[in-house]
């Protein structure tokens, strides 16, 4: 493979980002520049798949080179990648035509898109953490380019995943030390003792914030408000989940040998099966279109750790399976959002309804994209949620329940939303409406056949996609095709089924699709729960930051105390000191001729003795 | 002995004699006497770019005057030597320009310019001589120099924190000097061995106090942000280019290059940094000054190149090098920016602040990037000197120690946002600055050109870097 195919992948966006960045007019030049990067990035991505390749570059000495390795998982996530980056740019085609910061935010699409090829092409640590971490910038400046006052969650989510990105840093010169090489394909620690399980955690942390699970979720709701549109499809909903996973797979793959006997795999299971619940829960009670589906993309992070957390291969299929699929479903209902913002000019559910006579190539989108992660078979989510089923219910009976529970909301929820968006009464204001322009509409109709083919024929994406991932690993094993056990199927149906009859139930005593799960927000004890919720009692950046101003307090004593010492301790001192001195300068002679002799006397003494 | 390098001699004498004529010429013409005040600092950064071919080949150079009785003027150029001068004229030159424009209102210009360049000048001298004794000279005409800079205003309370500023780093130069005087007797004479010997605790802790006090390091930190009351392009000298690195390097220098400090003293000092890094974090976090805030900023990083140092490995010491020359740059384009601020706003406290981003587009952008090299965000050269300090911190075994660092970067990403969010983002709150002079704009843009060039092309400063850290340890490459 030669040089220039290796680095095509990170140069071309990169190139076609800084090209960008300065075209300010609304000529549509950015737009098509941005498309031919992008589009130029996914022939690259292409050409490059079946290759595998290293490219070792010196940088700063020490071992810490440019190690570049281009492999068959990396080339996958680089395809993916690519092709959903060509997606989202042919529907800001029109979605940002009108916005000033439109430059902007193009630039900052491509060079992220650079910086996610860069750290999944990465074969060195600090290779890849250079390109992780090159992500922050891109990633403040989306957010920062939103509605007025974005700056603010632009800020939270920086310094949320920057504080995980220091985790990550930390945790990778552990591993450094622990195998005595920096280069990814050569590392197999065990995690069997103390120093290379907190060097793993670091190191999960920084993964999994990426991916956006919990406890590092909270700037996603806010980011869903704040941000432009696009960037929900393209960053936490696709882009960071490729990443976040990718990592989170090779960390507990490649470079530590995570196996089912360490206490990290119950740990990793246990954040996965909470922020499934929890997010799920938030997701069920949001009243936006966007807020809606950006819970959901934290609760989806749950299965995908919890099927790596499983360390078993069924699980590990699972959540690599589940990470492409969600990307595509979790894009596209973000893009479904994204036109419906554009042409109905909203998306508060309250002021929309009867959407889907309107707009009725972006509800179908919607249909396939809903049931893809609501897990209704045929679709692509379905098949990868079994297999996670299977895992967990390997592992422990209670983290199936999580699982299966947090499918139940995620179907109720996606019911109210459909019902309140596409269906119910038509509001007057939205006569006019009409269906989304066809660059928008491509792109959603693309990824729902993908949602389609990824499910019917799961055995292409499986066999030659994600089994490989595994290698000797998989020991035989093969997932593809209709799941084994049928009775986990009838219990899924099962659920779904509970999820219609919740829905058909609370929609009829409410008389709305939006109050539809009212008897589970307002329970007599979640009530409460979600009062604290909504007030960001919970958010985990705000306790962060309480913690961080007590630090701050505490270090704010101490350096005030020592300056004390300087400022009030020290000179006090001095001037005690000189007005005893002054007393004893009375001006008589005969005491400054004792006091001379005394000191003559002590110093006669000390060279005598 | 080796050949005279009078290379060197121009380096440290022409800064250092010849501000003594900016005064004169100042009489005769300002803008004749900036711009000599300019070629001055240039020919020091000229003379060391000079200096670099040797030292990337292992070559020292030497320069010797023996005046008898032990007394002599002994200057070596190492390529610690040479990074660390060519890093701080190269950052000096750059405020030198910028004070141009900053100062041009001010009252007392002859002595604002005759004091910053016998400041660099005296850095020069410091950084290369071979003898404790010059060495000692050239530290406390630097402590004269940022006394009269930081009561440059005159003012009761300016002159006030100069007093605290000169008599926390005297009393420091005082104890060193006694230690000095220890390793003296020791060893016969004052010159620095050129193998390194074993140093006696008591000697040790001495000198240490000197460096910690010069350096901005708990406990003897605090005068540090009370010397913002200085000019902001005399901040950024003090915090980026001269004073505060002077501590750092002194210490590579006696204790890594040296002397073989005691056992257990380089962790000692590397829990004297965690302390500092981590208190002064903190403090910047609750601080409503803008200067106070950078400045114990510095404090925090400071601690951090201590780190590299006293972890002593190879990869420590080269990280530690990067981390003096990326937050030079970065913090001497924070000091400039809240220079321009001030200049347009004439307040330091943030909360009268907020939207300045409309208002001073460029000096926001500039602010922002010096701030990610700070935190340690790529492509920006602070992200390899943070990963090197604390890897190397790691591999010499002190995990907890790291751990500390660790908390303190985290708090670090959190003061640096606040203070652009109060500064830049949000709702006017009535103040609103015109952005500065071209002359000052321009120099901070090339401050965050370079902050961020040292990251992109960090192949280039990592060599000299490489090449300094193996032969500080005595590795032959």
């Amino acid at each position: 493979m030669s040089a220039i195919m290796m680095w095509a992948p990170i140069l071309i966006p990169l190139a076609g980002g800084l090209l960008v960045l300065p075209m300010r007019g609304k000529s549509g030049l950015r737009e098509i520049v941005a498309l031919l990067a992008t589009l130029a990035n996914l022939v690259v991505a292409i050409a490059n798949f079946n290759s595998v390749g290293t490219w070792t570059g010196q940088w700063v000495g020490h071992g810490l080179d440019i190690v570049l390795l281009n492999y068959q998982f990396s080339a996958f996530i680089l395809a993916a990648a690519a092709s959903f980056a060509l997606l989202v740019c042919l529907f800001c085609f029109r979605f940002m035509r009108e916005k000033t910061s439109a430059n902007q935010f193009f630039a900052y699409m491509l060079i992220s898109l650079a910086m996610v090829d860069g750290a999944v092409l990465a074969d060195h640590l600090v290779t890849l953490l250079f390109f992780w971490e090159g992500l922050l910038i891109t990633l403040m400046g989306m957010i920062a380019i939103g509605r007025p006052g974005a700056f603010k969650t632009a800020v939270k989510a920086f310094v949320i995943v920057g504080i995980s990105d220091l985790c990550l840093m930390f945790g990778m010169a552990m591993a450094g030390l622990a195998s005595g090489t920096l280069v990814m394909s050569k590392m197999h620690l065990p995690v069997t003792d103390a120093f290379n399980a907190l060097a793993f955690v670091l190191m999960m942390i920084g993964a999994i914030a990426k991916a956006g699970s919990m406890p590092f979720h909270s700037w996603i709701p806010d980011a869903a408000v704040d941000a432009p549109l696009p960037f929900m499809a393209i960053l936490p909903a696709s882009l960071e989940k490729l990443a976040g996973i990718y990592l989170l797979s090779r960390i507990s793959l490649d470079l530590f040998q995570l196996t089912p006997e360490s206490w990290l795999s119950p740990l990793l299971m246990i954040i996965g099966a909470v922020t499934i619940l929890l997010a799920v829960m938030m997701a069920l009670i949001q009243k936006d279109y966007k807020k809606l589906l950006s819970y959901h993309a934290i609760s989806q992070v749950g299965y995908m750790v919890l099927g790596i957390g499983t360390a078993l291969p069924v699980g590990i299929i699972g959540g690599i399976f589940h990470m492409i699929n969600h990307a595509m479903y979790k894009s596209c209902l973000f893009l479904t959002g994204g036109a419906v913002e554009k042409q109905a000019g909203t998306t508060d559910l309250a002021k929309l309804g009867g959407l889907a006579r309107k707009m009725p190539i972006t509800f179908a989108c919607f249909f396939v994209a809903a049931c893809s992660i609501s897990g209704v078979p045929p679709f692509n989510g379905f098949f990868s949620k079994e297999l996670l089923y299977d895992a967990a219910l390997d592992r422990h009976f209670i983290f199936y329940i999580a699982a299966l529970g947090g499918s139940f909301l995620t179907a109720a929820s996606f019911l109210k939303l459909g019902h309140a968006a596409y269906f119910g009464k038509r509001s007057s204001e939205h006569d006019n409406v009409r269906e989304a322009p066809i660059t928008m509409l491509l792109p959603m109709l693309v990824i729902a056949a993908a949602c389609i083919f990824f499910g019917v024929h799961n055995s292409w994406p499986l066999r030659n996609l994600i089994q490989p991932v595994l290698g000797a690993r998989l020991e035989g094993h093969d997932f593809a095709g209709w799941p084994h056990s049928m009775r986990l199927v009838w219990l899924t149906v099962a659920v779904l089924a509970g999820a219609i009859m919740n829905h058909i139930a609370g929609a009829t005593v409410y008389g709305s699709g939006i109050n539809a799960v009212d008897h589970i927000h307002y329970a007599p004890l979640l009530k409460p729960i979600y009062e604290q919720a909504e007030r960001r009692a919970f958010d985990p950046y705000e306790i962060m930051l309480d913690v961080a101003a007590f630090i701050a307090r505490g270090a704010w004593s101490v350096d005030r105390a020592i300056d004390w010492v300087y400022n009030r301790l020290a000179v006090g001192a001095a001037m005690l000191g000189s007005t005893f001195l002054k007393l004893l300068h009375t001006g008589d002679y005969a005491l400054y001729v004792a006091w001379a002799l005394a000191g003559a006397a002590i110093v006669v003494w000390y060279m005598v003795s | 002995m080796r050949s005279q390098n009078l290379l060197l001699l121009v380096i440290v004498l022409a800064p250092v004699l010849g501000s003594l004529l900016l005064p004169l010429t100042g009489a005769v013409s300002a803008r004749l006497r900036n711009a000599l005040a300019i070629l001055l600092v240039l020919a020091a950064v000229v003379g060391s770019a000079l200096l670099v071919p040797d030292a990337m080949a292992g070559r020292t150079q030497t320069f010797r005057a023996d005046f008898g009785l032990g007394i002599n003027f002994a200057l070596k150029a190492d390529a610690l030597a040479v990074f660390m001068a060519l890093a701080s004229s190269l950052i000096s030159a750059i405020i030198l320009i910028y004070s141009t424009g900053y100062i041009a209102h001010y009252a007392n210009q002859n002595e604002y310019y005759l004091m910053v360049v016998l400041f660099l000048g005296a850095m020069m001298g410091l950084v290369y001589s071979a003898n404790l004794i010059l060495l000692y000279v050239f530290w406390e005409i630097t402590a004269i120099c940022s006394w009269r800079l930081i009561g440059f205003f005159r003012e009761p309370m300016q002159v006030l924190r100069a007093d605290k500023a000169f008599l926390v780093t005297v009393f420091g130069a005082l104890a060193m000097l006694l230690g000095f005087v220890m390793l003296g007797s020791q060893q016969g004479s004052f010159d620095m061995p050129s193998a390194p010997i074993s140093v006696a605790l008591p000697a040790a802790i001495l000198i240490l106090l000197g460096i910690l006090s010069k350096s901005a390091t708990l406990p003897f930190h605090t005068w540090l942000p009370d010397a913002g009351v200085a000019p902001s392009p005399v901040t950024a000298l003090l915090h980026a280019a001269v004073l505060v690195k002077i501590g750092v390097y002194v210490y590579a220098r006696l204790f890594v290059v040296s002397y073989i400090p005691p056992e257990g003293f380089a962790t000692l000092v590397m829990a004297v940094a965690a302390t500092s890094a981590l208190v002064s974090a903190g403090a910047a976090l609750l601080e409503h000054d803008m200067k106070r805030i950078i400045a114990y900023s510095t404090i925090s990083q400071i601690g951090f190149i201590f780190l590299g140092l006293a972890a002593g490995n190879e990869l420590g010491l080269a990280g530690a090098l990067i981390y003096i020359l990326a937050h030079g740059f970065a913090k001497g384009g924070l000091f400039l920016c809240a220079g321009i601020i001030e200049h347009g706003t004439h307040t330091k406290d943030i909360r009268q602040m907020g939207g300045l981003l409309k208002t001073m587009p460029v000096t926001a952008i500039v602010f922002l990037f010096c701030a990610f090299s700070v935190m340690g965000v790529p492509p920006l050269g602070g992200f390899f000197g943070k990963y090197m300090v604390i890897s190397a911190a790691i591999n010499s075994g002190h995990l907890v120690l790291g751990l500390v660092f660790l908390l303190g970067a985290f708090l670090t990403v959190l003061y640096l946002l606040r203070l652009f969010n109060m500064v830049f983002l949000g709702e006017s709150r009535g103040l609103a600055g015109p952005e500065g002079t071209p002359v000052m704009v321009g120099s901070v843009v090339v401050l965050a050109a370079l902050a961020l060039a040292s990251g992109l092309a960090i192949y280039w400063p990592a060599l000299l870097a490489n090449q300094a850290a193996s032969q500080m340890l005595g590795i032959a490459r």
